[in-house]
């Protein structure tokens, strides 16, 4: 679990670019969506995702803007900018080439 | 939402040390979280209670929450390390010019100084308003120890005038800085030893002040040097993020520039008076620590009462 954590701890930006990549979310949507999209493997402590949240923030690699919802409910939506999305290429094509090396070592095919 | 949970944000509230607009945008994105959350486990079949709880044990320690918000903001930027350290270095520059000499340059950097101070206040306390704010009061320190040379007999127009009035501006403002964060208030008060100690050391024969406006010729480049350090410590203090870095970062830099001031003005100072001066230094850390404890401790009282 805890070697888990850390796995998460060290990724947590990409996993949060990619999300937020794909359609502006908020908070309590990014633990839903991480935790329904990898069966419950990834688990955010929750308090956690905020201070993550707003340092890729402060970084410019998002932007949380405040949206009123139809029910009068205000939720703090992030988008990504255009710093962030040259990153996540950047970072998307490192677990590319990390997963191809690791699946060459733990699954060689056969000459 | 229950006791817990608005105990739990006041918790995050009292530790966040971020300014009004940021502290309020954080608690409105936390209180929005723990709403979707209680709803989700309330029907999941929790009880009230329960689902308070595990929202709260989900969220996990409010002071770890609070320390991972500060820390993503509050790092400043380059800018606002610049900006900080400004007053420093001006007055620095002051003196390893020579320019202290000329009453027109000092009064254009008091107009500066005021100018800049109400100009950070009206646009919310930013952090780089409170090295401005320390320099704000140094017509009131430096009013306080000319009292020192008035005639024999005149001792009673210091108590009775000038005391009251410095405390209680000094109080007023130290304690609006407290409520925003007692690190600022240090960092506010931070120049004050230094110009104490340098004031120590070109004024103590009595004779002033042709004797000590000599002698501050004489030192003017040390106090230049002295001022450079405090910006660059400055300087340092914004860009960083962890909050026990800021705070040995300033007092390594205050008790340094302290040395420095007593390793030059040594004959005049002396062992006693440098231990009072370093002494000094520690308490502008110490004592708005122990205010803000009280301030927080006296504002959850009041809470409790209203519960």
């Amino acid at each position: 679990m805890a070697q888990r954590r850390e796995l998460i701890k060290g990724n947590a930006d990409s996993l949060l670019l990619y999300l937020i990549g794909q359609q502006p979310m908020y908070g309590y949507q990014i633990i839903r969506e991480l935790e329904k999209r990898s069966q419950g493997y990834f688990q955010f402590r929750e308090g956690t995702l905020y201070p993550a949240l707003h340092r890729l923030e402060k970084s410019g690699l998002i932007l949380g803007k405040w949206q009123t919802l139809p029910s009068g409910r205000q939720r703090r939506y992030y988008y990504i900018t255009e710093k962030g999305q040259r990153l996540l290429v950047i970072k998307m094509s490192q677990w590319q080439d990390f997963l191809t090396a690791m699946n060459l070592i733990i699954r060689p095919t056969k000459a | 939402m229950t006791t817990a949970l608005s105990h739990y944000l006041n918790i995050i509230r009292d530790n966040l040390r971020l300014d009004p607009q940021s502290e309020r945008e954080v608690i409105s994105e936390l209180e929005t979280h723990i709403e979707d959350e209680l709803e989700k486990l309330e029907e999941a079949g929790l009880s009230e209670e329960e689902a308070s709880s595990t929202c709260a044990r989900l969220l996990g320690s409010a002071k770890l929450v609070a320390r991972q918000v500060y820390e993503a903001h509050s790092q400043g930027s380059w800018r606002q390390a610049l900006m900080a350290s400004t007053p420093h270095l001006l007055f620095g520059l002051i003196f390893a010019l020579n320019w202290w000499q000329g009453i027109s340059w000092l009064l254009v950097m008091l107009v500066l100084i005021l100018a800049t101070v109400v100009y950070g206040w009206w646009r919310g306390k930013p952090t780089w308003l409170f090295s401005w704010l320390g320099y704000s009061l140094i017509p009131v320190v430096v009013a306080g120890l000319l009292l020192l040379y008035l005639p024999k007999g005149w001792s009673w127009l210091a108590i009775i005038l000038y005391l009251p009035l410095a405390s209680w501006l000094v109080y007023t403002i130290t304690v609006q800085t407290i409520k925003r964060d007692w690190l600022y208030s240090s960092l506010m008060l931070l120049p004050v030893p230094i110009v104490v100690g340098w004031f120590i050391a070109v004024g103590l024969e009595g004779r002033f002040p042709e004797f000590s406006m000599e002698r501050l010729h004489e030192f003017a480049s040390w106090v230049g040097l002295s001022f450079l350090a405090l910006g660059v410590s400055v300087a340092i203090f914004i860009r960083l993020r962890q909050r026990w870095l800021k705070i040995a970062i300033l007092t390594i830099f205050g008790i340094l520039t302290l040395s420095l001031v007593a390793g030059y003005a040594w004959s005049q100072i002396g062992l006693q008076t440098f231990l009072v001066l370093i002494l000094l230094t520690l308490s502008i850390f110490i004592i708005p620590a122990l205010l803000e404890r009280r301030i927080k401790y006296g504002r959850s009282l009041a809470e409790k009462q209203v519960r």
